[in-house]
């Protein structure tokens, strides 16, 4: 846009050159003499009672320092397994050494034994009561006994009538229904709007599908790491390859039950995060344990195959989905059941099942979302937790009604999609939104109603939407003598957010953005701020940084009026200057001499500040278009065009913006085709790249990304928060596209080569 | 363990060094040595973090045992640029964005200078074979080829 001079252009990243040369130090580049390395020892049954755990031999290795246990925990909060263990793989102890190897050996040398216990790994079977019961056992109801529950507990309120004849058929009703009772069960969400049954009556179409999506891994390519250096003080210092580092000094704390003020989090560059590394993750708490220990500084770091096995990956789940609609493609009614497999700990996005509203308005909504138990690792958020399983489902149902009534894909979802002022099923109003913008961006850039397919190939569509965060955040600018400028802060960059905020103050302060420069601060000189997830960023530290710099104008204008001898009404910043606007003779001083200036006035060095907590985000979408090739005798399917485009409000900057549409693009591809976390009985089977395949340049084509910018009202110059909604609807576009193409329906991702051709043979046709 | 005595050069500088048998050449180029900019991804192999060029040919350093680059030349991230001036596919990676953690950035760049040294007129599809052994979480790509196709003008312009 050209009313702005530096938002809105692609400039290189603030540390473009430390990443090309290799310069830039991650969490396993922090090295310090004297270091000690620290391995894990981990389980080798998938679920049984410890029965003892000897560290004897391994202690006597020569070069090992340390070896903790769950024993050695000050708060005996749950950092090792002591009594049982719930996965392979689950932690039991970490030896510190002089060598990464030595203390490898003498993780080997840790004699543990075990009782086995019976193992269940699929939810579905997870919730039956002949599953073994993994922790507490906290049965739930299900939804249709929720209702008569709560129709029982209302009739026998209602007083003065006789309720009893209906009371007696709905227990009666109740006790058909015991298979609704689900075991294993750690957390539960539910969401309601109109009468679904009702929807489903007077709806001429109603479609139902069970889908099911796989745990994946969201491979941050650095390993988790974390250095930790205990202080004979007590103080603690520790360099963290994080997502946030204040939520690590939290988390710290409140392991070791010590105040927040002992310990100083240093946030290092970090390898990729993509909501895998919040709080604290594997290696911090053991790392400060032995360096407390031994006083020296610990190294804890994770091998890839730890990753898998340790990991928190994103969850995988089974949602029954059914929807009703209109002949006319009119969305009635819809309803999901959700099992969420959060493996051996409480969580899980259970409550994002309620993307399966999508951006549609309809009446009637019911979910009902379960978070299950199984002998597995915890999971943690994999960007945009939750929406590309949820949406997986519903656009994946959507085409299907859309072939059933015989309407187009686009037109049923223009047809449906929610204006401002719309009503969000089950939500609020809807604010300014560009839904109908964004799909029919992505239409036209494929010229969607002339496409054209060959023999083996389809087309196909889906829409995802998501809405970014916003937590608390500061900025500081300081200006200096010679013109430069400077922020600083505390928030953790991955994706080029300092470079956003560097574009927004060379904005505000009308500098050429090489200007400026940018300072993140460990958690001891940098105020609070949130991680980096949630697309909150640029949303949080753009609006913030803004803030600040447009403080910092305020005591320019100030100074300048000041040494200019006029009102700060007749002064005005404009490249890199405050000028007069009202002298005869053009007067003005440049942000170095009014710097300089500042020095010698009462109000000092020019500081500007800018803090906030929360603003109302905008949602944003994003719609997709694929067009792929299947060969029906081997199942493989290529990808041979993909459209990617999405409502950022604003791209601050463009390239950027684009890297994170095709980011996202890739990782949907990878979970559509290929990727899927297996387990069985042993635990998990494919812990490392050669079982586990992720894409790389061969498997993927170009990227064609569309910047639709519908602004947001409150972010950074309409910016809205741009790295989640490009992985949400890719799933469902994949999966439509090869229906499109063989005319089969595949409901259970990853679609494998296998599945397509198993599907075709039962199916009785070989292509169409 | 005992350790070998071996004689390589990393970036020109020759390095004379008593090695642990079981270390790789990752091991000695990151801990020993201290050159950090090489990056370890897996440690088997399969994401190129760790790629270097060995006497000409790109390396997964991971799989290379220290102990065999004994007499051998290798050249690390940390020695294709010089003060103010950048390697041209070091600079079409800058330029195009094709990075954003940066993690898999240094491997990717050296797999690419491989291979346009080999041979700059590759074709785009040839390309996205030949640096498949590179995984990038983050890029999707799209960006990396963009940068290596720009690089590959320039070295052919250069040439
Ligand atoms: S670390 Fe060597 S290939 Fe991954
Ligand atoms: S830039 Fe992060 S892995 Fe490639």
């Amino acid at each position: 846009m050209s009313e702005h001079a530096v938002v809105g252009k692609g400039v290189p990243r603030v540390d473009a050159l430390e990443k090309v040369t290799g310069a830039a130090k991650y969490g396993a580049d922090i090295n310090f003499p004297g270091m000690l390395h620290a391995r894990i020892f981990r389980s080798t049954e998938v679920h049984a009672k410890i029965l003892s755990i000897d560290t004897s031999e391994a202690e006597k290795l020569p070069g090992v320092h340390a070896i903790i246990t769950q024993d050695d925990i000050p708060t005996g909060r749950a950092v090792f397994a002591k009594e049982k263990v719930l996965y392979y793989g689950e932690p039991l102890g970490a030896v510190a050494a002089t060598d990464p190897d030595i203390a490898e050996e003498a993780a080997e040398l840790v004699k543990v034994e075990y009782e086995p216990l019976p193992v269940v790994q699929d939810v579905m079977e997870s919730i039956k009561p002949d599953a073994p019961h993994l922790l507490n056992d906290r049965t739930k109801d299900g939804p249709r006994r929720r209702v008569i529950t709560r129709q029982l507990k209302k009739l026998s309120k209602e007083t003065g009538e006789d309720n009893s004849a209906e009371i007696e058929r709905l227990n009666a009703e109740l006790g058909g229904l015991d298979d609704e009772i689900y075991y294993n069960v750690a957390g539960e969400t539910h969401e309601s709007a109109g009468d679904v049954e009702q929807g489903f009556a007077e709806s001429d179409v109603v479609v139902e599908g069970t889908y099911t999506i796989p745990r994946v891994h969201q491979v941050y390519m650095e390993p988790h790491v974390s250095v930790a250096q205990a202080e004979p003080s007590g103080k603690l210092t520790v360099w963290a390859s994080t997502q946030g580092h204040f939520a690590i000094r939290s988390g710290i704390a409140g392991v070791l039950g010590i105040p927040l003020s002992d310990i100083n989090v240093v946030g290092v560059t970090m390898g990729g995060g993509f909501g895998g590394r919040f709080n604290i993750q594997a290696t911090h708490v053991p790392a400060v344990i032995l360096s407390q220990k031994t006083g020296r500084p610990v190294k804890a770091q994770l091998n890839r195959e730890e990753e898998f096995l340790d990991g928190r990956p994103g969850a995988g789940c089974v949602i029954k989905l059914k929807t009703g609609v209109m002949d006319d493609g009119t969305i009635v009614a819809r309803k999901a059941l959700a099992f969420w497999d959060c493996g051996s700990v409480a969580g899980g996005p259970i409550a994002n099942t309620i993307r399966i509203r999508g951006v549609y308005k309809f009446p009637h909504l019911q979910m009902d979302a379960y978070a299950v138990h199984t002998n597995k690792s915890g999971t943690t958020s994999y960007r945009a937790p939750g929406a590309p399983q949820a949406i997986f489902a519903a656009e994946s149902q959507l085409d299907e009604i859309a072939t059933i009534i015989g309407m187009d894909p686009v037109d049923l979802r223009m047809k449906n999609m929610r204006e401002e002022g719309d009503q969000v099923p089950a939500g609020a109003t809807e604010p300014i939104v560009g839904y109908k913008e964004t799909l029919k961006a992505a239409a036209d850039a494929v010229d969607w109603w002339n496409r054209e397919k060959g023999p083996n190939q389809g087309w196909g569509v889906a829409v995802g939407d998501w809405t970014n965060g916003c937590g608390p955040g500061a900025v500081y600018v300081s200006v200096h003598e010679d013109g430069s400028v400077r922020l600083f802060h505390g928030s953790m960059d991955i994706t080029g957010t300092d470079t956003a905020m560097a574009q927004i103050a060379a904005e505000v302060l009308t500098v050429p953005y090489e200007q400026v420069s940018i300072t993140r601060g460990d958690t001891n000189s940098a105020p609070y701020n949130t991680g980096s997830g949630g697309s909150v960023v640029t949303f949080t530290m753009g609006n913030t940084a803004k803030l600040a710099a447009e403080d910092a104008r305020g005591r320019l204008l100030e100074l300048a009026a000041q040494r200019l001898n006029t009102d700060i009404e007749h002064v005005e910043l404009r490249d890199g200057k405050v000028s007069l606007t009202n002298g005869d003779a053009p007067k003005s001083l440049s942000l170095g001499e009014l710097a300089a200036y500042s020095l010698s006035t009462t109000g000092g060095p020019i500081v500007g500040k800018g803090s906030l907590s929360g603003r109302l985000s905008a949602p944003a979408v994003a719609v997709q278009i694929a067009k792929v090739e299947v060969n029906p005798e081997t199942g493989n399917t290529k990808v041979l065009r993909t459209v990617a485009s999405q409502d950022v409000g604003f791209a601050i900057n463009p390239i950027a913006v684009e890297g994170q549409i095709e980011g996202g693009v890739v990782q949907g591809y990878a979970w559509s085709m290929m990727e899927e976390m297996q387990y069985d009985e042993k635990g998990n089977v494919n812990p490392g790249f050669v079982d586990y395949r992720v894409p790389t340049t061969a498997d993927i084509p170009r990227i064609e990304s569309v910047i639709v910018e519908v602004p947001a009202p409150n972010g950074p110059y309409g910016a809205k928060g741009v790295g989640e909604p490009s992985l949400t609807p890719t799933l469902a576009t994949f999966a439509n596209a090869v229906t499109d193409a063989t005319g089969v329906r595949i409901n259970d991702l990853p679609i494998k080569p296998e599945k397509i051709v198993n599907a075709l043979k039962s199916n009785g046709n070989g292509s169409r | 363990m005992r350790k070998h005595p071996i004689s390589f050069t990393v970036n020109g500088d020759l390095q004379e060094l008593f090695v642990e048998p079981r270390k790789t050449l990752l091991a000695v180029i990151r801990d020993t040595i201290g050159l950090t900019g090489t990056k370890e991804g897996c440690s088997t192999g399969d994401c190129g973090a760790c790629t270097v060029i060995v006497d000409g040919e790109p390396v997964t350093s991971c799989m290379m045992l220290g102990v065999s680059a004994n007499g051998k030349e290798v050249t690390t991230i940390e020695g294709i640029s010089n003060p103010g001036e950048l390697h041209p596919v070091q600079q079409a990676f800058l330029e195009k964005g094709g990075y954003q953690c940066g993690f898999c950035t240094p491997g990717f760049i050296m797999a690419a200078k491989a291979l346009l040294d080999d041979n700059p007129d590759i074709p785009e599809d040839e390309m996205r074979h030949a640096l498949g052994g590179n995984i990038c979480r983050c890029t999707g790509y799209t960006k990396i080829i963009e940068a290596v196709l720009s690089a590959a003008e320039t070295m052919r312009a250069n040439a």
